[in-house]
């Protein structure tokens, strides 16, 4: 009975600290829908292979926002006709590559000035490398069906078919929502808003619940392998990261708590592997990505931060 | 009841989860859950919300379809309003490490009777001899933490961010004999601090005078 008050306890306590977080990125989507409702300057944005990403992670600066919070903008990108690559990017940088994460990794490491470089060299590094591995695959099986649809509508007819719009003119019945050129009034842009506030927040309490129940019930030492070994401490954290799946807003707090006890190499694989996959993400990104991509961005950034972290332990230990 | 309620639930959804933003904040919940810096966000975050609800009820758009995963969500914050979390602190306690993380440093030293169960904690670690300790008065409060090789000790949990890092710490007592400490019991003890001798070492023990059951603090967790 006490094990499941602690699960509950804990579910609030992630979900608490996650919904502020949605509702920022939901608001700043919606604004940008308000602001320049066809999404032209999204066409704009660079889509070659390295650039694209770059742009997409510099984006962070201005929307500030941890990665609860950056999947409905990543999706409103997406959606706009945003280059691949700009859009990934920014879904796999942003949550670190903001001011409010960086002042935190600061606020809870001051004596450490290589991880305030360090973490964000390794968010951009994993966010390029996804970027590229991902962008192997047509958009087709890439994206959310309901997504690829309202992107097809905003994409110039010279990049997309009318077969593969499905707006009515050919194939099936039309999507309902086609965009609206014109500015829409702000009550609309609320009402979609607080419709997809409360979808990833439906999905959001699902990742809570499971994280909350998987580290009640999994020993917090078996996550933590104390001491100098350079490879397992860094897997272990990874572990730690994906199963904690607190915001990168306030995970470098969280941190804090055993950096003493671990390897450089895997700090800062547990705060760059956070931010992209965890246990609460895996709703979330249902909305973006089709679950076979998912699949292949959390097994690549496995691999990239694992050796971020092996790179990192042979530099500094 | 059907149509009626397909219309309105997206707003009341929305109102349940601002209203669970907000009563958490106004009550001391988030105290339980959240380092403090994050309090005035979520606050905010629960009026934001319910704005929105209020202007979406007075638009009256109609839902065309009865959403189930929104209603289910509305049921859910209602769940959450009603049902405060109350947290096992040993459940806690047992599954995590017991470090206090980055060397110790104290800014600044209270005298003895003014130090809390934290203060100490830390002192013993930077400073570790017992016979500096022995006799000084101890006024502490804290719960009682079982311990899987030994007698409980009197502990508490410290919170970087949220729950979900909450790091024990304890300080053994010598309990007086006939006393048994329930897990999870919340203790005040005065007395004084003396010395035992265990395997050999010699460790700064709590020697009480006067144990007092108290409900749980309103700020349980320390920072």
């Amino acid at each position: 009975m006490s094990r499941l008050a602690t699960i509950w306890a804990i579910f609030q306590g992630l979900l608490l600290e996650a919904l502020p977080f949605l509702l920022i990125g939901v608001l700043i989507a919606g604004l940008a829908r308000w602001i320049a409702p066809g999404g032209r300057w999204l066409q704009r944005l660079p889509s070659q292979p390295l650039l694209a990403p770059l742009t997409g992670a510099a984006l962070g600066f201005a929307l500030p926002a941890c990665e609860c919070g950056n999947v409905p903008v990543a999706r409103r990108l997406l959606a706009g006709g945003a280059p691949l690559g700009s859009a990934l990017g920014f879904l796999f940088a942003a949550p670190v590559l903001n001011p409010i994460v960086l002042a935190s990794t600061w606020a809870a490491f001051p004596d450490q000035p290589w991880l305030l470089a360090a973490r964000p060299t390794a968010a951009l590094l994993l966010a390029l490398a996804l970027s590229a591995l991902l962008q192997q695959w047509p958009e087709v099986q890439l994206l959310e069906p309901a997504l690829l649809e309202e992107r097809r509508l905003s994409q110039p007819l010279a990049e997309v078919g009318l077969l593969e719009r499905r707006s009515g003119l050919v194939g099936a019945a039309p999507v309902t929502a086609p965009p609206t050129p014109e500015r829409p009034n702000l009550a609309t842009v609320l009402e979609h808003s607080s419709r997809e506030f409360l979808d990833l927040a439906g999905l959001l309490v699902l990742g809570s619940a499971l994280a909350a129940v998987v580290q009640t019930l999994l020993p917090r030492t078996w996550l933590l392998a104390v001491g100098g070994a350079p490879t397992i401490s860094v897997l272990s954290l990874m572990l730690m990261a994906v199963v904690v799946s607190v915001c990168s807003s306030v995970d470098a707090f969280l941190a804090l708590g055993f950096a003493a006890q671990i390897t450089p190499g895997a700090l800062l694989a547990f705060l760059v592997l956070g931010p992209v996959v965890d246990l609460k993400l895996l709703g979330l990104f249902g909305v973006v990505l089709k679950p076979r991509a998912i699949a292949l961005t959390a097994a690549g950034a496995c691999v990239v931060v694992l050796l971020i972290g092996q790179w990192v332990n042979l530099w500094l230990l | 009841m059907g149509e009626s309620l397909a219309a309105l639930i997206r707003p009341l959804a929305l109102a349940l989860w601002g209203a669970v933003l907000l009563v958490s904040t106004l009550t001391s919940r988030l105290e339980l859950l959240l380092r403090g810096v994050f309090h005035p966000l979520v606050g905010l975050s629960g009026v934001v919300l319910l704005a929105i609800a209020l202007q979406q009820a007075l638009q009256g758009r109609r839902e065309r379809h009865w959403n189930r995963s929104w209603a289910l969500s509305g049921l859910l914050a209602i769940a959450v309003l009603l049902l405060p979390p109350n947290p096992s602190f040993s459940d806690l306690a047992s599954n995590r490490n017991s470090d206090l993380g980055s060397d110790v440093e104290l800014d600044f030293l209270l005298p003895p009777g003014q130090r809390s169960l934290t203060d100490w904690v830390r002192l013993l670690r930077s400073q570790p001899d017992p016979q500096l300790y022995n006799g000084d008065p101890v006024r502490i409060s804290g719960f009682v933490l079982t311990q899987p090789d030994g007698p409980p000790q009197l502990g508490r949990l410290l919170v970087r961010c949220c729950l979900a890092d909450a790091t024990p710490i304890g300080l053994p007592v010598r309990w007086p004999s006939g006393f048994s400490a329930q897990p999870d019991q919340w203790l005040a003890i005065e007395g004084r601090m003396g010395v035992d001798n265990v395997a050999g070492q010699q460790r700064s023990v709590v020697l009480p005078e006067r144990i007092r059951t108290i409900p749980r603090p309103a700020k349980p967790l320390e920072p």
